[in-house]
């Protein structure tokens, strides 16, 4: 694999990362929200 | 494609196969079409899900005999992506341009006391009716007149293999990724109204939800995938 | 476009580099997709079993979500003329002002989940109860 494949396939992974990882972000949030307000 | 006999009979063996190869992927599209106009609509999905795996059956099976059609992939993807929107724009619009009739009032609500309060909480006090969550009837009206035709048109441009359907689908896949963040940051700032009382809170909404990741999943293959075989 | 003979491997635009890659993103497009539409064909069952079907129609089931709503136990789901919202006319439920929230920047509903089949308990309940004890009913 060529250097710009290589580095290309780093970002992709680095935006699964960030866009899974803001889903999971939220997701803890709301959890948090939930136990502390008993929805 | 490169013809290496002289004779005009390799021509002629070329048109064919292209000819072949168009009718075979025309015909594969006619069902996953139906499929997934079906599958649209949400409710009447379980007899479009057989249509539409059946015309990818007979997509692969024309590959597997030489065919020249369609990479699975960006059949899965253009459609799954056009699935998306459509399962979208059909609810939103529901709640944006019929949240008086009866059906939209029998399912949105009810929906929304399971799931989602915005979609319950003070339902059709609006001016403009349907959910009053804050914030929410601005992403409805972003999604159905420009993201999800959008993405619409990507697909079929996609599908057809076409370049600019390519482009537009890389541009329609990351304003997915926008939509999702901001909907779902606007839904935890006013996690009181979207949750309370909410039979299934929190859990119920993301695990519904979920499966409308496409966009994400669509991303890395657009771009990856060797652009030359898109053509004008 | 490029020929491939029924013997290749790699799909048509994947490089071997990205064929993994490429594989796995096939597998998931096919979770989504079963899982989008498995649960688009539960929802509306899942809903009317819950929410009280058959024992209540969809349109008292309506009525009765609004009465939780709006915590108005005279609340009714009626139809509405064409010229409702959006195309004009008032909302349905314009000026209402029973609905139990906590007010403030940002507002907390004062209903309370609504259980398995609850909405059947509660029309049968108020349907024994006093007629002239509706309004202060809180939709249950």
């Amino acid at each position: 694999m060529n250097e710009q494949d290589r580095q290309k396939r780093r970002a992709l992974i680095i935006l699964q990362v960030v866009i899974y990882g803001y889903l999971a972000l939220m997701i803890a949030i709301q959890l948090r929200l939930w136990s502390q307000r008993h929805w | 494609m490169a013809i290496t006999t002289l004779s005009g009979g390799g021509g002629r063996r070329l048109d064919e196969h292209t000819d072949e190869s168009k009718a075979a992927q025309r015909e594969a599209d006619k069902w996953m079409i139906s499929g997934v106009i079906l599958m649209g609509t949400a409710v009447l999905g379980v007899f479009g899900l057989p249509l539409f795996l059946w015309g990818l059956r007979l997509q692969i099976r024309a590959q597997k005999n030489g065919l020249s059609v369609r990479p699975v992939i960006v059949t899965l993807i253009g459609y799954m992506v056009m699935l998306d929107a459509a399962l979208n724009t059909f609810g939103w619009a529901i709640d944006l341009m019929a949240s008086h009739t009866f059906a939209a009032r029998i399912f949105l609500p009810t929906w929304g006391n399971m799931f989602d309060g915005g979609y319950f909480w003070h339902y059709n006090e609006l001016a403009v009716g349907g959910a009053g969550a804050p914030g929410e009837k601005a992403w409805e009206v972003l999604g159905i007149f420009i993201v999800f035709p959008m993405r619409i048109a990507a697909c079929i441009g996609f599908l057809q293999m076409k370049r600019w359907g390519h482009q537009w689908m890389v541009v329609t896949c990351w304003t997915g990724c926008l939509m999702w963040m901001g909907y779902v940051a606007n839904m935890t700032m006013y996690a009181d109204i979207r949750f309370t009382g909410v039979v299934f809170p929190v859990i119920g909404w993301w695990l519904y939800d979920i499966f409308y990741i496409t966009p994400f999943v669509a991303i890395p293959y657009l771009h990856t995938v060797n652009r030359e075989i898109f053509s004008d | 476009m490029a020929s491939t003979t029924p013997s290749d491997e790699l799909p048509l635009g994947t490089s071997p580099q990205w064929e993994g890659m490429h594989r796995k993103i096939r597998k998931v497009c096919y979770v989504l997709l079963f899982g989008l539409v498995i649960e688009g064909a539960l929802t509306f069952p899942l809903l009317a079993i819950w929410y009280g079907v058959p024992k209540l129609t969809p349109i008292e089931v309506c009525s009765e979500l609004q009465k939780v709503m709006y915590s108005d136990g005279t609340r009714k789901c009626a139809s509405h003329p064409l010229n409702s919202p959006p195309l004009g006319g008032p909302a349905e439920a314009r000026g209402q002002t029973t609905a139990q929230d906590t007010w403030g920047v940002q507002p907390k509903p004062g209903y309370n989940p609504v259980g398995f089949r609850q909405l059947v308990e509660n029309k049968e309940r108020r349907e024994k109860a006093n007629a002239k004890d509706l309004k202060k009913d809180d939709g249950r």
